[in-house]
């Protein structure tokens, strides 16, 4: 446990950090800050089980984030019962759609893997965008805030554990891909897929398991956030906007790392929001700025800082380690 | 170099953190009310968004001229809906760290839906001035309020002049005029047609030939649902268009000789915005649209009171954008103004007294901009009947008040549409 | 609602317009995506940015209209070569660096530089829609009772013979045939001495320039806003797979075929379904046929 904890020294600071925080402080916008930071870091981790480990890179995970929020959603205002429920089911689909794109990753390299998961994405909303009779189409669904927590109606400070909890169980996933035996066959798949299959790794499923594993957690946040924000809109959970931002937050932080999801959110979530707020009153256009800001690090980082925040601290440490 | 982006990237953190935990703004800065306004300054809705905070921003300063709120200056805090997200989470930072009690905004349904649940779990009063969503109100939140007219009330209107007034133009019978709905699949286009639809079907029995919904972002080509259309020949045509879609489908209406009788729109975007105008200009000519008034509206059909302040307001818009006011302005500017009559009434933005207000205030139509009147239900909707609407039409190249037509020295023309070369 | 089955006068009326509209939507679309086939076809790269510089080639024909009142036919003399700098300037910014690296890499670079593109626009000239109103944007020429809307016409015409340009360069020319062979091999190529370096500049470059030029033609049909790259460019990636990659010839084809299926779809089903029907046919052909229809089979794995 000392050895664990040792090791893991950014996560058991971000997620003490996390932890406390609602003990330290009380104001709600800062608490709400902190929600989105773990809710879209989970979110990144989730991707990053498919993307970082298991080389799988898809644009189009807002598949699974939409169909846990609409299952959550439907399921509550639809069938009237919990969210929980609607959670549950969302992860049954999103582990069958998990499949199919699974299957798409076996036939598919690279960028034409990436275009087909966009392609999946776009599928699902317009066909839940024209399901009017169900989903309510394009009008969305307005999802009603009842106090308790089986209907996830909870207080911030229940929403920061809440997000955490997800967060924690997204990272322990990355982490068992890391240490486990699985996981190592899973690096091999990634960085050389003939080498391991010529070793007898079943490389194949492994990519269908890795990918229907992402998508099973994607959908748990996404169920978590239609009851968080209250409004499931068809053009907002299936973008490719929102798809780009989990993988965003993983490539700067680190795609291979364990904490690195966290990590880009951090600094991803905290600058926007901070943006946002600090320019929403100056001329509105300055506003767009923001966005020309993520493209430009996106560009930078992938390029320069292939490894990420994670790799910077990890090379830090090491030079550190040897001087 | 790693060390260099590691320190910067941790400076920049440590600012925004510090920043975010030191900014608490209170409210009581003396001789000065502030209420957050929440629009959508960025992202795909910000063509509409900015409008807006010209409308707020004017009649702000209009109400300041008049004593502001309370004794006290209006003042805004503003934050950018980019997202239902970016909603939540700015309506959660105008209540905790600007510590406004009213939030005023927001234009589109997925905005409002998120943004009025954060405030009533604080107990702020959320004021809408232009989602569209039928449901807004129906979700039993007591401080939550909508100054406009839902998708309902536009559909409502829509039929109402389609009956009453172009039916018997034609010489046909409500029940005989065949209707082709057509619309974008937003929220705002399904909600509107639906209750359109509605209306005709039950209330007047027209006939429905076509209901087709887009996707107003990836149509590039009207010409295969047009000679569907040409076929079915619609008496008219209930479109409702953003601007992309709206040029489309006429330009090709007109290279196809696609003859119908009229065209009814509702809102500010598409039909209803100048867009329409300036990439069409004569070839506008004939098409409806339901929206706020424009000129030709009669100044004189209004209570003395409300032709004191449409009148400011209109000079006010003119003097900032050199044109008369466009929808988004009225919205908001018009939704403003009534915060402030109510906050005269209420003297105090305690949410039951504030309701108390709102729900005193009984105005009749033509007491404010936009030749509005006022009386809230229960659930906190402004009614279709007070808020008073217009349907416009474009005539050489300005979209004019035509109807009711009491309200407007102008009249409906090219009822039939007729030959597309005929309309001048 | 579907016509009537009988086979009358009004009824070919119908179908002989739907082919003339899949003929000029489909040469749209072959203009969009000529760049991006080649873009992908020779240097492996997907350029998710291509629907950004077909928006501000949109503006450049919106704002020398505005301000010039000149004619898009006349501002594409200038997209071309403005837009061939572009492409020079963009690769050797952001291009050059990823050319080696891995497929995220490349991913992200043009996903990033497709943010930054769309939000410069939106600072620099806001979210307002713009038009373009040249005087012959309602020209119509009518062949008995089917309308050819000329703008579209204008850009068929400039969309094959564009391409058949290409095609040409890239058969007969020396600096042609040392991108096919770039493309074929890149190592190979290398060691022969060519520089692959200026293989791809050139190649980006013409890709830009094609795409520019493209948005500069299109701008009369559409409104002009910053997220306009959004309603093409995704399905000029249908295109460019159906077509199979660099090969220009079966970009025109495939944007036949795309456009093909969207106007029988919305014909036969309605508006609302267009887009699934080239989706699900974009994943079946990738599924399938990943070289595309016309490639040969296992292409698509070559350099990739």
């Amino acid at each position: 446990m000392g050895a664990l904890l040792r090791n893991r020294r950014g996560a058991v600071i971000f997620f003490g950090l996390a932890a406390l925080t609602p003990v330290v402080v009380r104001d709600a916008y800062f608490l709400d800050s902190l929600v989105l930071i773990l809710l879209w870091g989970a979110l990144s981790a989730a991707w990053n089980v498919a993307g970082g480990y298991a080389g799988q890179v898809s644009i189009g995970h807002a598949s699974f984030f939409g169909i846990g929020a609409y299952s959550a959603a439907l399921m509550v205002t639809r069938f009237g019962r919990g969210p929980w429920l609607g959670l549950l089911i969302g992860v049954v689909i999103s582990i069958g759609a998990g499949f199919i794109i699974g299957f798409l990753s076996n036939r598919l390299k690279g960028p034409y893997f990436a275009l087909s998961t966009i392609a999946f994405s776009q599928v699902l909303l317009i066909g839940v965008s024209r399901w009017r009779g169900f989903t309510a189409g394009g009008e969305g669904i307005p999802v009603p805030f009842r106090p308790g927590f089986a209907t996830l109606g909870l207080g911030h400070v229940g929403w920061v554990y809440m997000a955490l909890s997800v967060a924690l169980v997204c990272y322990a996933v990355e982490v068992y891909l890391e240490r486990s035996r699985v996981g190592y066959q899973l690096a091999g798949v990634r960085e050389d897929e003939d080498a391991a299959e010529a070793l007898g790794i079943p490389t194949r499923k492994l990519k269908v398991g890795a990918v229907a594993l992402s998508a099973a957690l994607t959908s748990v946040c996404g169920s978590l956030w239609a009851q968080y924000v209250g409004f499931v809109d068809p053009t907002y959970v299936f973008s490719v906007d929102l798809s780009v931002r989990f993988a965003l937050n993983a490539i700067i932080g680190g795609m291979g790392t364990a904490l690195g999801p966290f990590l880009g959110s951090v600094l991803i979530t905290s600058l926007e929001t901070y943006l946002r707020a600090t320019f929403a009153g100056v001329k509105a256009g300055f506003t767009g700025i923001y966005l020309i800001i993520y493209g430009t690090a996106l560009i930078l980082v992938v390029r320069f800082v292939p490894d990420g925040l994670a790799g910077i601290a990890t090379r830090i440490r090491m030079r550190r380690a040897h001087a | 170099m790693p060390r260099f982006v590691f320190t910067l990237v941790v400076t920049v953190l440590a600012v925004m953190l510090g920043g975010e935990l030191a900014t608490v703004r209170g409210q009581a800065t003396s001789g000065e009310y502030r209420i957050g306004v929440l629009e959508p300054i960025t992202g795909p809705l910000a063509f509409e968004g900015k409008r807006h905070m010209e409308g707020l921003e004017i009649v702000r300063d209009l109400i300041n001229e008049r004593g502001g709120v309370m004794g006290k200056k209006l003042v805004f805090s503003v934050a950018d809906a980019t997202d239902p997200t970016a909603a939540a989470s700015e309506a959660n930072r105008l209540i905790t760290r600007e510590s406004v009690k009213i939030i005023t905004g927001t234009f589109s349904s997925r905005l409002c839906g998120a943004a009025s649940e954060v405030a009533a779990r604080h107990d702020v009063i959320y004021w809408e001035s232009s989602c569209v969503d039928p449901r807004f109100n129906k979700r039993g939140l007591k401080h939550v309020y909508r100054t406009e007219i839902d998708a309902t009330g536009f559909g409502w209107y829509n039929v109402e002049f389609i009956a009453k007034h172009l039916a018997p133009r034609l010489n046909l019978k409500p029940n005989q005029i065949k209707i082709a709905f057509l619309s974008e699949d937003s929220s705002y286009g399904q909600g509107v047609t639906e209750s359109a639809r509605q209306r005709a079907k039950t209330e007047f029995g027209m006939q429905e030939v076509m209901v087709e919904y887009y996707n107003w972002q990836t149509l590039n080509d009207m010409t295969p649902t047009i000679l569907k259309m040409k076929q079915l020949n619609p008496d008219v045509v209930h479109h409702i268009s953003f601007s992309n879609d709206g040029v489309l489908f006429w330009r090709q209406a007109k290279e196809q000789s696609f003859l119908f009788k009229a065209l009814v729109h509702a809102g500010a975007t598409g039909y209803g915005s100048a867009d329409f105008g300036k990439a069409l200009g004569n070839d506008a000519n004939g098409v409806f649209a339901l929206l706020e008034p424009g000129p030709g509206f009669r100044l004189e059909s209004l209570r003395p009171e409300g032709q004191a302040i449409e009148k400011a307001f209109r000079d006010a818009v003119q003097k900032r954008t050199g044109t008369y006011p466009f929808g988004a302005h009225q919205l908001a500017g018009s939704g403003l103004w009534l915060l402030k009559l109510v906050l005269d009434k209420a003297q105090s933005d305690d949410p039951e007294k504030f309701r108390a207000a709102v729900m005193s205030l009984d105005l009749p139509v033509g007491s404010m901009i936009n030749g509005w009147g006022v009386k809230f239900s229960e659930q906190g909707q402004n009614a279709n009947d007070r808020v008073q609407h217009y349907m416009l039409q474009w005539q050489n190249g300005q979209l004019v008040t035509v109807w009711p037509e009491e309200f407007s020295t102008l009249r409906a023309k090219w009822i039939p549409l007729g030959a597309w070369d005929q309309r001048k | 609602m579907d016509p009537a089955r009988r086979l009358g006068p009004a009824q070919i009326g119908v179908l002989a317009q739907l082919v003339v509209a899949t003929v000029l939507l489909g040469g749209i679309y072959a203009l969009i995506s000529v760049g991006l086939t080649l873009i992908f076809g020779i240097m492996r790269v997907v350029n998710f940015a291509h629907g950004e510089f077909l928006m501000l080639g949109m503006y450049l024909a919106f704002w020398a209209f505005v301000l010039f009142t000149a004619d898009p036919y006349f501002v594409v003399l200038v997209a071309i070569p403005l837009f061939f700098v572009v492409g020079l300037v963009v690769y050797a910014l952001v291009m050059r660096g990823v050319i080696h690296a891995s497929h995220n890499v490349q991913i992200f670079t043009t996903v990033g530089l497709s943010t930054v593109l769309q939000n410069v626009a939106l600072v620099a000239w806001s979210g307002d829609f713009r038009f373009v109103r040249p005087w012959h944007l309602s020209t119509v020429l009518r062949a008995g009772s089917t309308t050819f809307n000329l703008t579209q016409v204008v850009a068929s015409v400039i969309a094959v013979t564009l391409t058949l340009a290409l095609v040409a360069f890239m058969k007969w020319t020396h600096a042609g045939r040392v991108m096919r062979a770039t493309a074929q091999d890149r190592d190979a190529a290398t060691l022969m001495g060519i520089d692959t370096d200026r293989v791809y500049r050139l190649t980006f470059a013409i890709g830009i320039a094609a795409v520019g030029t493209a948005g500069v033609l299109v701008a009369p049909l559409y409104s002009v806003y910053p997220t306009a790259g959004l309603q093409f460019v995704l399905l000029s990636y249908v295109v460019v797979v159906l077509g199979g990659l660099g090969d220009m010839l079966g970009a025109m084809l495939g944007s036949l075929i795309v456009a093909g299926v969207e106007v029988a779809g919305s014909y036969l089903f309605g508006a609302a379904w267009k887009e699934i029907f080239y989706f699900i046919l974009f994943i079946l052909v990738l599924v399938f046929r990943p070289a595309g229809l016309f490639g040969q089979r296992g292409a698509e794995t070559l350099g990739v």
